[in-house]
């Protein structure tokens, strides 16, 4: 092949990719032009607007954990029973003082984060198996410690509910883990292990450090997360957090993120992609009334989505 | 006058707007072994692979003895006696190698829905003991025998259904120099028996020494046909790159004297099942070859003085620094450079950008208080591919588009930008064309007047001999000699410590 050939390929190459990073957006743009029609614009209205918004933060938030994990080329399903274990802690803390609730909650959330990396790096089990046996055991834990009923917040946490709180406290976690992304060696090397573990190692990348890492930070974010859901539901039950993880899942897919993770993840994906998740999951009621409905409609868009996005070029097994 | 089996007429491929075989007209004689060479990209590949339906043909046609072939899949080339083994692996892993050859085939094997294995077992026995590859055993599952053997079993499976032409393409998953031997015992058996073997290889002195003609070509065209008892390498490596090579290919002096200053001294280096008790001493601004039979565990070495194998016991130490290295990181850290052997998976991370790439290795020493600047990293990376003349579209491409060579390239330019001291190259210039072959040693050359030591593990005995100062040469897991760089020093003496 002559040089202009090559070039010729590589440029129909951009912009395909150009398009596929496009997809999320236009996907955005689509559902909420779709929804207001269907609505009559009740969705744009906002009491609606902020409804929706009420639960961006902790999807969103959750969402940044595993979207690393995601790089690294891994899954996580444990995010879900983290939040109801760490929302617990929190609640039961938070009597002694808010910031030292919040503290607990994060170490907490470490610990679980990295009782999934421990058994995902040193006995090599695939991630997504550790994480759906460990969603199973954490959700059991948080089961145990509510059957005496709901766990009560204190009055002071359900006072805290204020928007702008929760807005200032989502954008700085995640203007900190955007600067980690973008300007540490961290993110460079959590894309680098994604898209070629091997080669990483013989890079000088730590893959087996890395990942273990990133399992618990995950589980720390999920942990200060809790925070913020407890400001909301105010009382955690055993079933707190449940579905979160799927959540999570379908917002990073739905944001374009590859779901074989490596050098094509983009940290926009999470916030496209809660926000476009937040829209679907509060619209859908107002134009399907029936829950069943709602289900079957979640998803044929995420399996739509996902055969649209996938890369099937550079595929490879989820680790 | 041969007999022609196989002719191409004015034979085009155009993928998109790129012309990637041009108008090329060739003919096969029945019986003879057709080598056919040129650069990187120049099209060879395309060609057999339209030759056995890989790719459609733009335009032209191949006669095979007188009709037209009309092919649009392999198992239809196959069908009309054309085979191919390509580049990448053919087997299945997890499957017998008597199921590996039969696969798809098992029809002459069943009564009803039951399969005879023995029966299976005992004729691919047979066809592997007839090529000579008794050591082979037809019921034991493939993943059981090494890359080497693997490919050859490719090859037999392909000579199986009996072809009149079998494509061989050698040219980017080269078998070790043990594996040849049965390699090319097979391609004379099929010569013998009538069969025309078209070998594409980036070996020319193999290419020579094996076939009965060979085509060249360059940019898609054929360049000339010429019979190979009547021409050398020089020649060869003439027609491919259209111009004069520089003569200098490899280093022309003999003078293997080097400093007093050890730089890196191994003791006692042992990985279990690979190599023990190695150890040596490597001088500043030394070429240090290491020779020696695919398996006599040279390559696991440079990867374990590298600090990555995982059950290595014994010393790497630098002298000067007072270091010693034990993992990746300290090993980089410390300014020593590794390309594998195999590039796609431990030298280069494919799914990422050449930027990325180059920068990986050097990040920690291009953030500045922990923080990483795009600009900065952006600059690093053009200044080294550029070094290296990387053909590429730009930084941001991603290295799986890029050709062997190319990507090769990109390993050097990432240990250049990391400025190591020590560079462990592991079989530096496989599959690699004669272009940027010269370029590598170049650079190799270059490094060495600079002062940076080279450790180069190489299968190729002339590579050896002409680039290093000495050379260690192993056997099953031991240093079995050493020579010093020397004019006398010939293939042979290398041969006899290797076997």
């Amino acid at each position: 092949m002559t040089r202009t050939d090559e070039q010729s390929i590589y440029r129909w190459r951009k912009m395909e990719e150009l398009l596929r990073q496009l997809m999320p957006y236009i996907g955005f743009v689509v559902l909420v032009v779709v929804f207001s029609i269907l609505t009559n614009g009740r969705i744009v209205q906002p009491r609606n607007l902020n409804l929706m918004l009420s639960q961006v933060y902790v999807l969103m938030l959750a969402s940044l954990g595993v979207f690393m994990i995601m790089t690294v080329g891994g899954l996580d399903f444990s995010q879900g029973s983290i939040l109801g274990l760490t929302s617990i802690v929190f609640a039961w803390v938070s009597q002694y003082g808010i910031v030292l609730g919040i503290i607990a909650a994060m170490i907490s959330g470490a610990l679980m984060g990295a009782f999934n990396g421990f058994f995902h790096v040193k006995f090599r089990i695939a991630s997504f198996i550790v994480t759906i046996c460990t969603m199973y055991l954490f959700r059991g834990l948080c089961e145990y410690l509510t059957t005496h009923g709901p766990i009560p917040a204190s009055f002071q946490v359900v006072a805290l509910d204020e928007t702008w709180l929760k807005v200032l406290l989502t954008s700085v976690v995640i203007m900190i883990g955007f600067l980690v992304f973008h300007f540490t060696r961290l993110g460079y090397d959590l894309r680098a292990i994604g898209a070629g573990e091997i080669a990483a190692r013989f890079s000088g990348s730590r893959p087996e450090l890395t990942t273990f890492l990133v399992y618990t930070v995950a589980g720390m974010i999920t942990g200060f997360a809790s925070f913020i859901n407890v400001i909301k539901v105010g009382s955690i039950t055993g079933t707190a957090g449940s579905q979160l993880e799927t959540q999570i899942l379908i917002a990073l897919v739905l944001g374009g993120m590859p779901i074989s993770g490596g050098a094509k993840a983009r940290f926009s994906n999470i916030i496209i992609g809660s926000l476009t998740y937040s829209i679907l999951e509060k619209s859908l009621p107002m134009v399907f009334p029936v829950s069943a409905t709602q289900q079957l409609v979640k998803g044929i868009v995420f399996l739509v989505v996902v055969a649209l996005t996938i890369d099937r070029k550079s595929l490879r097994v989820i680790k | 006058m041969k007999e022609v089996v196989l002719r191409s007429e004015k034979i085009n491929k155009h993928f998109g707007i790129t012309h990637a075989v041009k108008d090329v007209t060739l003919e096969f004689y029945r019986g003879e072994i057709h080598g056919l060479i040129g650069e990187n990209g120049s099209g060879k590949s395309t060609y057999c692979s339209m030759l056995s339906g890989i790719h459609s043909i733009t335009s032209g046609r191949f006669l095979l003895e007188g009709q037209e072939l009309n092919i649009k899949s392999l198992v239809e080339a196959n069908l009309h006696g054309i085979s191919i083994v390509v580049q990448e692996m053919g087997t299945l892993s997890g499957l017998t190698v008597a199921e590996n050859i039969f696969l798809g085939r098992e029809d002459k094997f069943m009564h009803g829905f039951i399969k005879d294995t023995a029966l299976m077992n005992k004729e691919t026995q047979q066809l592997l003991d007839s090529y000579g590859l008794k050591r082979i055993n037809a019921s034991t599952v493939i993943d059981n025998y090494s890359f080497e053997d693997r490919k050859l079993i490719e090859i037999v499976k392909a000579t199986y259904f009996e072809p009149l032409v079998v494509t061989i393409d050698e040219t980017t998953t080269a078998l070790s120099q043990n594996g040849r031997e049965e390699l090319f015992a097979i391609i004379n058996r099929l010569k013998e028996s009538n069969k025309t073997v078209i070998f594409i290889s980036h070996d020319l002195s193999e290419v020579l020494a094996h076939t009965d003609r060979i085509s060249v070509l360059r940019d898609g065209e054929l360049v000339k046909t010429v019979n190979s008892n009547e021409v050398d390498a020089d020649d060869l490596k003439r027609l491919m790159v259209g111009r004069e090579l520089d003569k200098r290919y490899y280093r022309t002096d003999y003078d293997g004297r080097v400093s007093e200053e050890v730089v890196l001294k191994v003791t006692d280096l042992r990985v279990p099942d690979e190599f023990e008790h190695i150890s040596f001493e490597l001088h500043k601004g030394e070429i240090l070859g290491v020779g020696g039979l695919s398996e006599c565990g040279m390559h696991e070495l440079g990867k374990a003085i590298f600090g990555g194998s995982y059950d290595r016991t014994g010393i790497v130490q630098l002298p000067q620094k007072n270091a010693y290295i034990n993992t990746i990181p300290e090993a980089i850290r410390h300014g020593i450079a590794y390309t594998s052997k195999d590039r796609d998976n431990e030298s280069v991370v494919l799914a990422n950008t050449i930027g990325d790439n180059i920068t990986l290795p050097s990040l920690d020493l291009l953030a500045n208080k922990r923080v990483l600047r795009k600009k900065k990293l952006q600059a690093f990376a053009q200044e080294h591919a550029d070094r290296m003349s990387v053909r590429m579209t730009g930084i941001k491409q991603y290295v799986f588009d890029l050709s062997g060579g190319n990507k090769q390239k990109v390993v050097l330019a990432r240990w250049l930008g990391r400025n190591s001291d020590i560079l462990i190259f592991d079989s530096p210039t496989r599959g690699i064309d004669v272009k940027v072959k010269a370029d590598i040693y170049a650079l190799m050359s270059e490094l060495k007047d600079q002062g940076k030591s080279i450790i180069m593990i190489s299968e190729e005995i002339l590579e050896l001999i002409g680039m290093s100062d000495r050379i260690l040469i192993m056997k099953n897991g031991q240093i079995n000699g050493s020579f010093m760089r020397n004019e006398a020093l010939g293939e042979e003496d290398l041969i006899a410590k290797m076997v």
